[in-house]
């Protein structure tokens, strides 16, 4: 339905691109297609290329690849493959949708009407509660209460001194007592210590090392390289973990969500090991 | 029950005019240091004592409490001494969303938001800002509950939220609804059936 809906929009009639420099310039070679990047278009909308197979990324990098083969920037055309991509990129990830989330998405229009009439009953009954609460709020019209100052111990300030330099100097206020005032919020307050806390240092860099020792001796799993560690150094072991696989320097294999994860080396390595071993 | 000690009706009224919030007969019999049922009987001594047409301050059981509160005959004086009306009013949004929590307490603001069919951000937030409403922990979805306050208790009347009528009797007639769901119906198919096929 979006496929069709998005083919009769203007963007993607060809000879919008014939005319002008614009994305029709854009050479592909992709593993699932090799042509110009409108003629892509054109395939997938027509179902003819499967979307779930096309990289986007791919397209993307060939695009910043183009961009900079030209040395230039358009802008018009750069705004034209964004929004290209980007709706790509919605149909992709619609399609990608379980059919059980397509069905929670379609509702019927009795049950909708249903649900609309709940929705509007709910809302007109409270529309006339607060209509009552209004005239309720009229009948107190005219009643007011005491309101009391903030107590004392709660006030930012408190000056007992000035209210006693004041009663001694019946009448006129002491000057000094000012002065003590302002003195007072002028002294630098001491410097609270915080030494007790400490600073929590985890680096990937130390991760690294450890799980490299561990896996030089075999296989581990990810519950024992991180025993006993706190929150911050599982978080940092999961990265370096995804370092090493980055690298190619480790595998792993997770049975089930949550499930234990099993960290060994690299297929090849373990094969090299066997034979050395 | 005897005839209290004047003196403790003296005591009670004293905590009565320095609290600007209602009092409880706990609270006062805690303070006071008598009897509740002591000071039920003093409460009722004030009461003959500030009842309507004796005095400018009248004596209120509101908000699960007692307090003194100003006769509203005296609001034309008291509005020239403070040079600002009592309370502001509440604008039609702000009266829905209060309706709301009072009812349906505690209740989130995206609730709120489905009820009203539009958001009530600004809502909430100036009945937080007027005291009507506060935050009453989370929901399990982690948005902010809101409940009334002694605060609404006060300024609207009420001894407890108890005092509200039954929500529904402002639902409408079986055959008002009938009639909305007829309707709903009707505007349903035409969407649906009308729509133009748009396949090219």
């Amino acid at each position: 339905m979006c496929a069709s809906a998005w083919a009769s929009g203007p963007l993607v009639g060809s000879e919008l691109y014939g005319e002008r420099m614009s994305l029709a310039a854009l050479e592909l070679d992709l593993e699932v297609f090799s042509g110009p990047f409108d003629l892509l278009l054109t395939l997938v909308l027509r179902e003819e290329v499967d979307l779930l197979e096309l990289a986007l990324a791919d397209v993307v990098l060939a695009y910043l690849d183009h961009l900079e083969q030209r040395g230039e920037l358009d802008l018009e055309m750069a705004t034209e493959f964004i929004v290209l991509v980007a709706a790509l990129l919605e149909l992709k990830s619609r399609l990608m949708l379980t059919d059980e989330e397509q069905e929670l998405l379609d509702v019927e229009p009795e049950q909708a009407a249903e649900e609309l009439l709940a929705r509007m009953l709910d809302a007109r009954r409270y529309r006339a509660a607060a209509t009552h609460l209004g005239e309720l709020l009229a009948g107190e019209h005219g009643v007011r209460f005491r309101a009391a100052p903030v107590p004392v111990s709660m006030r930012r300030a408190i000056v007992p001194d000035l209210e006693e330099g004041m009663g001694a100097a019946a009448g006129g206020q002491d000057p000094q007592i000012l002065g003590e005032a302002i003195g007072r919020l002028l002294l630098m307050p001491p410097t609270i210590s915080i030494r007790h806390i400490s600073t929590l240092r985890v680096t990937v860099a130390e991760r690294l090392s450890h799980l490299r020792r561990l896996l030089r001796r075999g296989s581990f799993s990810f519950e024992e390289a991180v025993r006993g560690a706190d929150r911050m150094t599982v978080a940092v072991t999961l990265f370096a973990l995804l370092e090493l696989y980055k690298r190619g320097e480790a595998d792993w294999e997770q049975q089930e969500s949550f499930g234990e994860i099993a960290v060994h080396g690299p297929a090849h390595q373990a094969r090299d090991e066997v034979l050395t071993g | 029950m005897t005839v209290p000690e004047p003196e403790l009706a003296r005591t009670v009224e004293a905590l009565l005019f320095l609290s600007s919030d209602p009092l409880s007969p706990a609270e006062l019999a805690d303070a006071s240091q008598a009897g509740e049922g002591a000071v039920m009987a003093a409460l009722a001594v004030l009461a003959e004592q500030y009842a309507a047409g004796r005095r400018g301050i009248a004596l209120r059981e509101l908000g699960g409490g007692w307090t003194f509160a100003s006769d509203p005959a005296t609001e034309d004086a008291a509005r020239r001494l403070f040079s600002r009306p009592r309370a502001a009013t509440l604008s039609p949004a702000q009266a829905e969303t209060l309706a709301i929590v009072a009812y349906l307490q505690p209740v989130s603001r995206p609730e709120i938001a489905r009820i009203r069919g539009v958001s009530a951000d600004s809502a909430t937030a100036t009945l937080l800002d007027r005291g009507l409403i506060e935050e009453a922990g989370h929901s399990q979805f982690g948005a902010v509950l809101y409940r009334t306050t002694t605060q609404f208790l006060k300024l609207f009347g009420l001894r407890s939220l108890d005092e509200l009528p039954d929500v529904a009797r402002w639902d409408p007639t079986p055959e008002e609804q009938a009639q909305l769901r007829e309707r709903l119906l009707r505007a349903g198919e035409a969407r649906t059936g009308g729509g133009p096929g748009a396949d090219g």
